[in-house]
């Protein structure tokens, strides 16, 4: 069994919490040990540097402190989550300056880092720790003849100096994910581009123009449904769907499923459990293309 | 060994519309995407348009999408495109007008670089530079340089901004450019923050930053990390751009949305630990914010996805408030 810290992020366990529920609920399937985080703070949303950098430091040093305590590497659902412990982690581990003045916060609150804790997302964690064999011979429902678009969204993938998970210029771990499924991978430009989540509440209308037009594209090349591995990508390309299809005026209506869901899916779990009501755009057409499988 | 180039063509004196046209070449070691596009022209079609000068990666003009991606054909080379794509596919840059072939027009890009004034503003009269920078007389010679990188470092502890060769790459792969038009985009902003930055400019009353925090400007940045990752000299506008906001928020410059947002995200985390969804909606956009997406919040709600409307506060919350006091950020 392999054990991980487990970092949700706040979407998760608030607007998104079918999020939580089912990587909870595939981790079981796939003896994955999620140890909770209770005391673990907000991440910073991506742009708490821009407010105060040795904010960002010492928030997310205490998270990664309180990891190694545990003696695990933290497992995150969220692009910005993994980004920023990421980040925070380089920074640590790569300038004294910056881990001596972190650990002298942390000090104050009885901990201490130094350097030990790997920050995965569940995709990769997936991928490099459990297997896509192990995954294979797991799944119960076939996803076949389902096309599902891979949106990536960007800071799982950017800056590559950090998260080093994928190819950054032709990424494929989602991809191969999906066909180890059985599903059929949507070939579109835009599945690594930006989902305009950061200045949502900025500039909606340039904001949702980019999550409107990933969509019309993946649904041009005829996608059935769009899995994405962000809670904020959700928001961006579900929850705000309606706003970017007026913004862009185009007609938009493609089901965004998270990555767990998708893997929920295949390992048999039960579509209400898994949340499948929760999403603006409704999974009914995509449930059933997965339900012509099992007749 | 022979490999392919699929090159977009349009001309629009002849062409309707633009297409893709296919070339046959063979490599040599080294061979970069340049040679190639040269090879073309110089043996095979010579209607074929694009800009290039230097060879050397420091001109920034042959700057153009290779398989997707925002480069220089003159630093890229053939072998490593070929192994991973399998083709060599030339785009012309993104988010700017196409004048013919990989020929863009560069006018609305440098049109921004202007509006951030990128030069020093007036002289100096604070600190061991007040007399650095002055015109010339004629005869006199420089006894101090005006600019120079090392000690452009230690002013601003960054590095790498000066680097900027204006290839473009970065406005190419911009999803805030993508998605508006107006945005000043990740060089012009990076340059802002190099201005604003430098002792020697004389920009007393923090116009810089005051400007900069206009519409379309460096809260604009959809932080989607493509300038970093994507800029031939290894620049980071994005670090910058956080920079920029960091100085804004500092000098107290909070009237936009963007600083009211990351304000907010401050401080829910430093009341709860978390982040308060509904409270950062409200302080970020107001109550017309509010209200232009209630039908949108109303049709989430009904599906059950409605934030709690006071969060629960994370286990040992007095480390984060320590944090936010070492740091002399309750206030703020």
């Amino acid at each position: 069994m392999i054990t991980y810290a487990y970092y949700p992020g706040c979407v998760a366990q608030e607007s998104g919490k079918e999020l939580d529920n089912t990587t909870k609920f595939i981790a079981k399937k796939l003896d994955i040990n999620l140890i909770p985080m209770p005391e673990a703070s907000c991440c910073g949303g991506g742009v708490i540097d821009g407010f105060d950098e040795n904010l960002k430091l010492f928030i997310n040093g205490r998270t990664l402190a309180l990891a190694e305590k545990k003696g695990l590497d933290i497992m995150t659902v969220c692009n910005t989550c993994t980004l920023t412990l990421s980040e925070v982690n380089e920074e640590l581990i790569n300038n004294a300056e910056s881990l001596e003045k972190t650990n002298a916060y942390l000090a104050q609150i009885g901990l201490k880092y130094s350097g030990k804790v790997k920050v995965k997302h569940l995709l990769y964690a997936i991928r490099d720790d459990v297997g896509f064999d192990n995954l294979k011979q797991k799944a119960v429902r076939s996803l076949r003849g389902v096309r599902i678009a891979p949106f990536y969204g960007c800071h799982i993938l950017r800056p590559s100096s950090i998260v080093k998970f994928d190819d950054v210029e032709n990424p494929r771990g989602l991809e191969e994910l999906i066909k180890v499924l059985e599903g059929e991978p949507v070939s579109y430009v835009r599945r690594t581009k930006c989902c305009g989540f950061q200045t949502i509440l900025v500039n909606e209308a340039a904001s949702t123009s980019l999550a409107g037009n990933a969509i019309f594209e993946a649904q041009e090349k005829e996608a059935d449904v769009m899995v994405t591995p962000c809670p904020l990508c959700h928001l961006s390309l579900d929850t705000y769907q309606t706003v970017a299809a007026k913004n862009i005026n185009k007609k938009l209506s493609l089901p965004i499923i998270h990555l767990p869901q998708l893997i929920g899916v295949a390992l048999g779990g039960d579509y209400a459990e898994m949340g499948f009501s929760r999403h603006n755009i409704s999974l009914r057409s995509v449930m059933a293309k997965i339900r012509q499988n099992e007749i | 060994m022979e490999f392919k180039v699929k090159v977009y063509r349009f001309n629009p004196e002849f062409d309707d519309k633009p297409y893709y046209k296919d070339y046959v070449l063979e490599d040599f070691p080294g061979m970069t995407v340049l040679n190639a596009l040269i090879s073309i022209k110089s043996e095979i079609d010579g209607t074929l348009s694009f800009r290039r000068s230097c060879r050397s990666a420091i001109c920034g003009s042959c700057a153009m999408k290779i398989n997707g991606i925002s480069k220089l054909a003159c630093k890229t080379q053939v072998g490593p495109e070929i192994e991973k794509f399998g083709i060599i596919k030339i785009d012309p840059l993104s988010n700017m007008p196409i004048i013919r072939d990989l020929v863009v027009e560069q006018e609305g890009f440098f049109d921004k670089i202007k509006e951030i004034q990128p030069y020093l503003m007036g002289k100096s009269n604070v600190g061991e530079h007040a007399d650095d920078f002055h015109a010339l007389k004629e005869g006199e010679k420089i006894t101090q340089p005006v600019f120079f990188k090392s000690e452009f470092r230690n002013l601003t502890g960054n590095n790498d901004t000066p680097n900027c060769i204006l290839c473009e790459c970065c406005y190419s792969e911009c999803g805030g450019v993508t998605g508006n038009k107006d945005y000043l985009g990740p060089a012009a902003l990076a340059k802002l923050y190099r201005y604003s930055e430098d002792p020697r400019d004389n920009d007393k009353n923090g116009t810089r930053l005051v400007n900069g925090s206009k519409p379309n400007r460096m809260w604009d940045c959809v932080h989607c990390q493509a300038c970093e990752e994507f800029c031939p000299k290894g620049i980071s506008p994005v670090k910058s751009i956080v920079k920029l906001h960091e100085k804004a928020i500092k000098n107290s410059i909070n009237f936009s949305n963007g600083a009211k947002h990351i304000i907010s995200i401050a401080k829910s985390i430093g009341e709860t630990g978390g982040l308060d969804e509904i409270k950062v909606a409200l302080d970020t956009g107001g109550i017309t914010g509010l209200i232009s997406d209630l039908p949108m919040a109303f049709g989430a709600g009904l599906k059950g996805k409605i934030p709690p409307i006071r969060l629960k506060l994370i286990k040992d919350m007095e480390d984060i408030r320590l944090a936010y006091k070492i740091l002399d950020l309750e206030e703020k």
